[in-house]
């Protein structure tokens, strides 16, 4: 019934590497906890926020402030550790002879819904006062997680699937009904903990809340021993996942990230409650070329992505679209159990009607997505190479007799994504990572030649093996040429193979080029750096593209 | 102010080395004489002409390098000259026979702290405070994040960890000199009333140990073939090389954990592989450090064996120390 608790079964999640053993431990929790305990603890397990309070340079400079410690001192520590409210964390053990000796057990309703938010109507003085109080009485145990709420840095090695199928064995009821109660907003009450094990399930409380999303597995070679015609080929977009939700006359626009992203995008949200059905639509948001009917770049719609309530003239410059895959409910019928094929043709059919019989023109800002028609395997290759004409990344592949279940399930839906661009390049600089990286050199920086100079091009920090990272942490210690705070300049010598989506001119980089998902996917050691790629070489790579 | 050269003891090759008498501490090449602080394996080296050492660093040495070796061997305390100068062991309390040692000449003491921990071990001789000018200590944690917890703590978690999970083998990896010794005997005063198996060479050590007097708790060697239903619900010790390969192979349903000072981070711990991390060290934390630093009232501090940097600038700008750096 406390933070207590949380804690314990904080630790026993981060010490656990079985997935089986990870459920086993949470239904435990849930079932020896109170409803507005669990409550909290799914709030916080499945991310529901990371909402932050302070900062961690700000929890480091109280630390500071309070004991007397050097701030470098603390930075020294940070290198290693990676995580500032872990930091404090160990500090603070250091500091366990300034403890009162009354400790307080606290319970997590108490702390995040008075004790921390309260924390933000105090002045700063104040507030550091209570903060050192907190660190203080509660029991050192508790010190990690209280840290890392405070920066909004909680997480732990627990998807919400997992989470989702804790509950579902504890209450014996379906995975589905309880990844869909999850969606969307969950307020921590002891009445949404109710709703969440309620065995009673009752469609209608389901309203408001997007279904699950199916999502494709990366393709694999056994389904090209299938017949063409087993399948429904799209394109796939590179834009933002959505349902479109139309019950009871009220529109919703629903992330997969579970975000109600209505006030983002309103025009879309007023032009299609002119629709006369309900319904529940999967599908894309994009930046819509009207003209050459092809989506803008994904750079583009970040600009819009996080601009509450726009203007029209920001409306009109960054013109949407949704494009509609798939059609999930009609009229209040759940039809996710019928064949894609017969949703599609339902959603063709819908279509047309709301076509012609709505006032607006709908295809200003909705159209359901183009089916290709591969005649074999190898036309569907040449289809997938096209995709960067049209500016999507390939193709989506999605069996014609499968049903819309959720999740990432196995030989229902693939994605077959354009081969990545490729360049090899120089090792520059390198920057001590964070968090499960802390203590090593594993961000990147990468050059190309121009001339007789190695330009910085692109950083990465993902694609080597944990063995290579060591290998190269090793190698970046030995050839350090200068100390930058935490970047080090490096001997140039290594050459990496640098992955990446996308290419384009871009003023802010000295390279005059970005590129998009910059990853590193070979370490080749069989070359020497003047080998290595040369900037004149990445432009024709743009030029071949546009 | 000294010059590098006019220090008793300075840095020569990456290694210490007194060159008035002529002799090397804890070389990682072969030499004409090495002092040898204790048996762990980058603290000596093979195929030098003479070792000198504690009666049981002695002893592990010999098991370690091999019978015919010359070595001499000198009580705790107990004053021995070369070329004039006076040197003498001191308990450091990291393992069996682990040393500290003093050097002095023309009324200067210089004190090599050699691996020093503070916490208490029933399995070898307490840390002695030993008085000098100069300290080269080693610092290995030295960084304020490094605070031990009792080693009773340690060692009850350790056996609610194998407790929780009586269906499975329990494997605890940890150095096979001194931690395992360590660890063997906390853990038997523990609520664990299981069968604890040690590999063979932990094995080895704890005769070793017990030959020389140490009371340490009994337990099984591990044999290769086994019954896996026996070893449920057990604790085997197992050094950290086996830890990636096949030998785990041998076991079903395993856990496994690392029991390292390292293992209070929470990134190390997760990349260490193990699915549990306790942190119990031989080595001192950052506050047995300063203590050292203090207690020994040292003006002049060297230290090697980690990373020093900001250990070094928390003492000049804090403690007012004096910290100097040998040139390598």
């Amino acid at each position: 019934m406390s933070l207590k608790n949380f804690s314990e079964l904080f630790v026993d999640l981060d010490s656990s590497n079985s997935t089986n053993n990870k459920i086993e431990v949470l239904k435990n929790y849930f079932l020896s906890n109170d409803p507005i305990e669990n409550s909290w603890a799914i709030y916080l397990l499945t991310g529901k926020s990371n909402k932050r309070f302070i900062s961690g340079r700000y929890l480091k400079n109280l630390f500071s402030q309070i004991y007397e410690y050097p701030e470098w001192l603390i930075d020294t520590c940070y290198l290693k550790v990676g995580d500032s409210a872990e930091v404090i964390t160990l500090l603070l053990k250091n500091k366990s002879t300034s403890r009162k000796k009354k400790l307080s057990n606290i319970s997590l309703n108490e702390l995040l819904s008075k004790t921390i938010p309260d924390l933000s109507k105090l002045n700063e003085e104040e507030k550091n006062f209570k903060i050192k109080n907190i660190w203080e009485t509660l029991p050192e145990d508790n010190h990690l997680i209280f840290n890392k709420i405070l920066t909004g840095t909680f997480r732990v090695g627990v998807s919400i699937g997992l989470v989702t199928k804790s509950i579902s064995k504890l209450t014996n009821i379906d995975e589905e009904i309880i990844s869909h109660r999850l969606m969307g907003k969950f307020e921590p009450s002891i009445d949404s903990y109710e709703f969440l094990i309620n065995k009673n399930i009752n469609l209608q409380e389901l309203n408001s809340k997007p279904f699950p999303f199916l999502l494709a597995n990366t393709i694999e070679d056994k389904i090209f021993k299938h017949s063409i015609n087993d399948f429904q080929f799209e394109w796939k977009y590179d834009g933002i996942r959505m349902q479109l939700i139309k019950r009871s006359g009220n529109v919703s626009l629903w992330t997969r990230g579970q975000e109600l992203v209505n006030e983002s995008f309103p025009e879309l949200v007023e032009k299609m409650s002119h629709i006369k059905d309900d319904f529940v639509l999967d599908g894309e948001l994009l930046l819509w070329n009207f003209k050459e009917q092809i989506a803008f770049d994904f750079s583009l719609l970040q600009k819009r992505i996080n601009r509450k309530s726009p203007t029209r003239s920001i409306q009109k410059k960054y013109p949407i679209i949704f494009i509609a895959y798939d059609l999930l409910e009609i009229n209040g019928r759940d039809i996710r159990e019928i064949k894609l094929e017969n949703r599609r043709i339902e959603l063709e059919k819908y279509f047309s009607k709301w076509q012609i019989k709505t006032e607006n023109k709908i295809s200003d800002f909705f159209k359901i997505c183009d089916l290709i028609f591969p005649k074999d395997w190898s036309d569907a290759l040449t289809y997938k190479e096209k995709s960067r004409e049209n500016n999507t990344e390939g193709l989506i592949i999605k069996k014609k007799t499968s049903v819309y279940s959720s999740g990432r399930k196995k030989g229902i839906w693939w994605k077959y994504k354009v081969d990545p661009m490729q360049l090899d390049a120089v090792l520059i600089y390198a920057k001590g990572g964070s968090g499960r990286r802390a203590g090593l050199y594993t961000d990147y920086s990468f050059a190309l030649w121009k001339d007789q100079e190695l330009i910085k091009f692109a950083s990465a920090y993902s694609g080597l093996t944990n063995i290579e990272i060591k290998e190269l942490d090793k190698w970046i210690r030995k050839n350090t040429i200068e100390k930058f705070g935490p970047v080090r300049s490096l001997k140039p010598e290594m050459v990496f193979e640098i992955s990446f989506e996308k290419i384009q001119i871009s003023k802010r980089h000295k390279s005059g080029i970005a590129v998009r998902f910059p990853r590193i996917t070979k370490w080749r050691k069989d070359k020497k750096i003047n080998d290595a790629d040369s900037l004149e070489n990445a432009y024709e790579l743009m030029k071949k593209i546009s | 102010m000294k010059t590098q050269q006019e220090y008793l003891i300075r840095y020569k090759d990456g290694n210490l080395y007194c060159e008035l008498a002529d002799i090397w501490i804890d070389p990682s090449k072969p030499v004409k004489k090495a002092l040898i602080t204790h048996a762990h394996f980058d603290h000596f080296t093979f195929g030098c002409e003479e070792y000198i050492s504690t009666k049981e660093t002695a002893i592990l040495l010999k098991e370690r390098v091999g019978e015919n070796i010359k070595i001499k061997t000198y009580e705790f305390e107990e004053q021995f000259k070369i070329n004039g100068i006076n040197i003498s062991f001191h308990p450091s309390g990291h393992i069996l026979g682990s040393s500290q040692i003093r050097f002095i000449f023309a009324e200067e003491k210089w004190l090599i702290s050699g691996d020093f921990k503070l916490q208490k071990d029933e399995t070898c001789k307490q840390y002695e405070i030993v008085k000098t000018d100069y300290l080269i200590s080693e610092c290995t944690f030295g960084l304020p994040i490094f605070k031990w917890d009792e080693s009773k703590k340690i060692a009850n978690d350790i056996s609610k960890w194998i407790t929780n999970s009586p269906e499975k083998t329990s494997l605890l990896f940890c150095y096979s000199l001194g931690k395992a010794q360590r660890l063997l005997n906390e853990i038997s005063q523990t609520n664990f009333k299981g069968n604890i198996y040690s590999h063979g060479s932990i094995h080895r050590m704890n005769n070793i140990y017990k030959k020389l007097g140490i009371n340490i708790k009994d337990s099984i060697k591990i044999e290769n073939k086994k019954k896996i239903d026996e070893l449920k619900g057990s604790l085997i010790l197992l050094p950290p090389s086996l830890s990636k390969g096949p030998y785990l192979k041998n076991f079903k349903n395993i856990q496994t954990a690392f029991a390292s000072g390292w293992m209070s981070i929470r990134a190390l711990r997760k990349r260490s592989g193990y699915d549990k991390g306790f942190p119990i060290s031989d080595h001192a934390d950052w506050d047995g450090i300063l203590e050292v630093v203090k207690k020994s009232e040292a003006k002049n501090v060297f230290f090697h064996h980690g990373d020093s940097e900001a250990l070094s600038k928390f003492l000049v700008e804090k403690e007012l120390i004096n910290v100097l750096f040998f040139g390598k």
